[in-house]
């Protein structure tokens, strides 16, 4: 919960310094620096706890599970609880799988959902050029705790999400927000899992460059 | 005399009245047979009216992203009001409004998931958390103004079942290419497919109201059955003018240095334009419409019916002995030459009476449009010219020249016997020894080129219409049991989608469940109270207080009141459109017919991996379009090669009655069978697929030739003869008549052969080779008496 606030806290702080703020990060530390960073960790496992506000509903929903990526396109996410759930992206295909049943289709026929899958793919295998063509992007702080907003290029899209808000230390993503237009918002906080040996000496050879 | 000529204008002004009203079409449904099987009728069926023949695919390109999503919203609104479309789809879903209300509405009868498990407390509990665990997401938006009315995600469950898994891409709230600047749209047209009047209707209403764009820079491409048909049938139209065009100046030359006069030209032309309108005439009147192909083909008559006037004209010149009477001329052409001619319309009849009786409306034209022309030609020949030019042409031209250097060819022909006697034997080892040259396909008919073909493939991609490969037919007497079927089918189909065997299909039950499964559906709806009491126990501890769950109560119990959905009582809804397109309508004695289109996995569809899934499904069909239409074109060459063969017997059968002599009747059949031959063996040589129309040119080779080799006969054995002519004169009109003839031929095929149009390419490669080899054999292998010289 520490760390949630904190995250809640950064990224008020990014939003009250507005584009003052992005431009100050982006002479320190920019997109490409960071999407470099990124992009040294090939593949990656995580658990996560999501917490959802959801004005219709009584209480916060919340949802764990398990991330995982393997650069260039892959994105598997499994609900563990309340319910199982796995949404599983391979390139252009989007599978969702509950129960017994199972629904493919291709991600970019579903703009809506492009951006929010776009937006953590992207950001995990650190693909720029997908991330730039989707999204205005700043990027604040440092190489040793950053933060990326994400706000859709497209109005259309913007109606649906208005800002997506990730954030990591080195290569490694530690949360991901999503704000919907009406204030709705998930917080997604992650916990990478015992890295496997090359995670780490990859982000410090990210580091140090 | 004179009544001839009343008779046979009449004759000409009612053929021209029917030729003028005539429905004309260019769509391949006229080549597929007439009593088919029951795979083959679902087949036709689809390909004279299904939707697939209806898709218009549209593409925008050129300009901006931007521009090109602006223009295909705001066309698309233009499109949808002119009333010629049943729909336009291009990724803007504010159009669905209207249809996702009444799905809404319907909610309970519609949905996959409701049964009676799901309205039990537990059922309500899961349904609820895993629709609200969609909310907070973008996929949420949709749910959570609906969330009170629609707590266990009916409508995500709709969704889900109706959702293409090969859907387009979206940019800009429009459908566009994946790896192309081009939006994307697919439009059905109201008119059938077979309707081209009406296709073509639609076509230039887009190109019309594209207009406003295509002034922005922006382009418009078109592409699509119909439109392949629309384009079809102008195609043929112009080159059939460009060839009438060519061919007629062509012979216009030949004809003024052959008689050097204006009026006998005019003269000339009579039967070819009358065997052709009345060709027209008697084709429309007993079939109801006239396809392209017969009347490209009607053009090529103009090869034999030329040669009736020529024959005439040349044959019944009067020698230029002042004391001869008016009419001299054409009383001895009468005598003389017309029995030869007459035998050479019965041969010619017999090959192309053989196609009437066709299976196949296309053929069976081509045969009644030959037989129709080829008789109104000979009877103006016989009947008419005779009034008109009672002493045959006039004038000479270059006839003299061409007469004589024809007799010197003529008298030098036979010595080529054996050399040509080898070529002949050459072709015939050749083409035992080739494979078979007859495996031309149904696509070889169509003119349409390599380029269309692969614009067409790159729009079905954008636009993930993937071209219907396989259907799954079913049957039944009503409507009830129909769906029942496709329900049963439906779910052994899942088994094969779940295994990864199919990527998905097209089902109508997803809109409209059978009646059974409507009742069992709202059978397992709750009542108000019972429902209160099992969602207060679901919402403890749950995301949404009961209490706030009135509207959900409320819907439920109308729901339970709520009428059976029929196909009559879609009628004017949005859903109606799509179920026609997968469920057609019983009508009189044809059954209520569901059709399911699949969508292959990666490894394509295995046919016999369906038949055994759907074993037991009563009157199930695997209906594989390509392997079908296939089957189709074989069984359509197979028939017309055996009509051939019996049309080519019956001409055998008719030479040797007339003939009366073994040796005469070889000497006629063999020019034509070694011209028959070496043809035959130089395309099979040159790696052309022959096909139909192939067929019907040497039909037209046989046809010609035995009257070439009729008339060598004729010369060799001095028939007819008469003290008036000299001899010499007599026989130098008839070669100079034949080598005439055979120009005329040899030109107006040869512009068929350098025709783009298929069809009438494979008729005049054939024909013009064909025809002048026959007259060289003639000339070579038909011997006089048996004393010889000639």
């Amino acid at each position: 919960m520490n760390m949630l606030r904190r995250a809640l806290l950064s990224g008020a702080a990014a939003a009250l310094m507005g584009l003052g703020g992005t431009a100050w990060a982006a002479a320190a530390f920019d997109l490409a620096q960071l999407t470099q960073l990124l992009a040294s960790k090939r593949s990656g496992e995580a658990t996560f706890v999501e917490k959802r506000e959801v004005s219709v509903l009584d209480r916060t929903l919340m949802t764990s599970g398990r991330l995982s990526f393997e650069a260039p396109d892959t994105f598997v996410r499994e609900n563990l609880k309340p319910q199982r759930e796995r949404v599983a992206v391979v390139g252009n295909m989007v599978t969702m799988s509950r129960g017994d049943r199972s629904r493919t289709v291709a991600l970019d026929s579903v703009p809506e959902a492009s951006v929010i899958i776009e937006a953590i793919r992207g950001t995990l295998t650190g693909n720029r050029e997908s991330l730039q063509k989707l999204f205005e992007t700043g990027v604040s702080g440092s190489a040793e705790r950053w933060s990326l907003e994400l706000v859709p290029r497209d109005a259309r899209l913007r109606a649906q999400v208005a800002t997506v808000r990730v954030s990591g230390r080195q290569a490694e993503v530690r949360e991901m927000q999503v704000v919907m237009p009406d204030g709705d918002r998930s917080t997604m906080t992650i916990e990478p899992v015992a890295a496997k040996s090359a995670g780490p000496a990859a982000a410090g050879s990210g580091a140090a460059r | 005399m004179a009544r001839a000529l009343v008779v046979w204008l009449l004759a000409l002004l009612a053929a021209a009245f029917v030729t003028v009203r005539s429905n004309y079409v260019a769509d391949l449904s006229a080549f597929l047979p007439s009593a088919p099987s029951a795979e083959q009728a679902v087949l036709l069926d689809q390909l004279r009216s299904g939707v697939a023949a209806r898709l218009v695919l549209i593409g925008i390109e050129g300009g901006t992203p931007a521009a090109r999503s602006a223009a295909s919203l705001e066309w698309a609104r233009t499109l949808r009001k002119s009333g010629l479309f049943e729909s336009i789809n291009n990724g803007d879903n504010s159009q669905y409004e209207a249809l996702g209300a009444f799905l809404f509405e319907h909610r309970y009868l519609l949905s996959p998931a409701v049964d009676a498990q799901r309205f039990s407390a537990d059922g309500l509990r899961s349904a609820i958390d895993e629709t609200v665990s969609l909310l907070g997401s973008p996929a949420g938006a949709m749910i959570k103004p609906v969330l009170l009315r629609d707590p266990t995600g009916e409508t995500v469950r709709m969704a889900e079942a109706m959702l293409p898994a090969r859907a387009p891409r979206t940019e800009g709230g429009v459908w566009v290419a994946r790896n192309a600047d081009r939006a994307v749209l697919l439009a059905t047209t109201r008119a059938d497919g077979s309707d081209l009047d009406g296709q073509q209707h639609a076509l230039e209403q887009l190109r019309s109201t594209f207009a406003p764009y295509a002034a922005q820079g922006l382009k418009l491409i078109v592409s699509g059955a119909g439109t392949f048909a629309v384009a079809s049938r102008a195609q043929i139209k112009h080159e059939v003018e460009r060839l009438a065009i060519a061919g007629s100046a062509a012979i216009v030359l030949l004809m003024w240095l052959a008689f050097g006069s204006l009026r006998a030209l005019a003269i000339a032309v009579l039967p070819v334009g009358t065997g052709v309108l009345a060709g027209i005439a008697v084709v429309s009147l007993s079939f109801g419409q006239v396809h392209g192909i017969t009347l490209g083909f009607g053009t090529t008559l103009i090869g034999e019916a030329v040669d009736y006037a020529i024959y005439y004209l040349i044959q019944a010149h009067a020698p230029s002995t002042a004391s001869s009477q008016r009419g001299t001329g054409s009383r001895r052409w009468i005598a003389r030459n017309w029995p030869t001619v007459r035998l050479g319309l019965w041969t010619s009849l017999c090959g192309f009476v053989a196609l009437v009786f066709s299976g196949f409306p296309g053929l069976a034209q081509l045969g009644v449009f030959s037989v129709a022309g080829l008789i109104a030609a000979a009877l103006t020949t016989r009947y008419v010219l005779p009034v008109l030019a009672p002493d045959g042409a006039p004038g000479l031209g270059l006839r003299r020249q061409l007469g004589a250097f024809t007799g010197r060819a003529a008298a030098l022909a036979p010595r080529l016997r054996w050399p040509l006697w080898l070529l002949a034997l050459a072709a015939l080892v050749l083409l035992l020894w080739l494979p078979s040259p007859w495996r031309g396909d149904l696509a070889s008919l169509s003119p349409i080129g390599a380029d269309a073909l692969k614009l067409d493939a790159q729009l079905r991609s954008d636009v993930g219409a993937t071209e219907a490969g396989t259907l799954i037919a079913l049957s039944a007497a009503d409507e009830a049991s129909v769906l029942a079927l496709a329900e049963q089918a439906g779910a052994r189909l899942d088994r094969l989608v779940a295994e990864g065997v199919l990527e998905g299909y097209d089902t109508p039950v997803r809109l409209l469940p059978s009646p059974a499964t409507q009742a069992t559906r709202r059978a397992a709806l709750p009542d108000a109270a019972e429902l209160r009491g099992r969602v207060a126990q679901a919402a403890v501890d749950g995301p949404i207080k009961a209490e706030r769950l009135a509207p959900f109560i409320a819907d439920v119990q109308a729901a339970r009141s709520q009428p059976t959905l029929t196909r009559a009582s879609l009628q004017g809804t949005p859903l109606a459109t799509a179920v026609d397109a997968m469920l057609v309508a019983g009508r009189d004695s044809k059954p209520w017919r569901v059709l399911l289109s699949l969508q292959a996995g990666e490894r394509g569809i295995d046919a016999e991996r369906l038949r055994v899934a759907l074993a037991g499904v009563p009157g199930a069909q695997v209906v594989q379009i390509g392997t079908e239409l296939g089957a189709l074109y074989s069984r359509y060459l197979r028939e017309a090669m055996w009509q051939a063969g019996l049309g080519a017997l019956a001409v055998c059968i008719l030479l040797g009655v007339y003939l009366r002599s073994w040796r005469r009747l070889l000497g006629v059949a063999q020019p034509i069978a070694a011209a028959v031959l070496i043809v035959l063996a130089a395309l099979a040589l040159h790696g052309a697929a022959l096909g139909i129309l192939h067929l019907v040119g040497f039909l037209l080779v046989v046809a010609i030739g035995s009257n070439y080799a009729l008339f060598f006969d004729q010369l060799r054995h001095g028939v007819g003869r008469d003290s008036v002519a000299g001899d010499g004169s007599s026989d130098s009109d008839t070669l100079a008549s034949l080598a005439l003839a055979n120009l005329t031929i040899v030109i107006s095929f040869a512009l068929l052969a350098i025709s783009s149009i298929p069809a009438l390419y494979a008729i005049g490669q054939v024909v013009a080779p064909g025809t002048l080899l026959s007259l060289v054999l003639s000339a070579a292998f038909v011997r006089g008496p048996a004393r010889g010289a000639v």
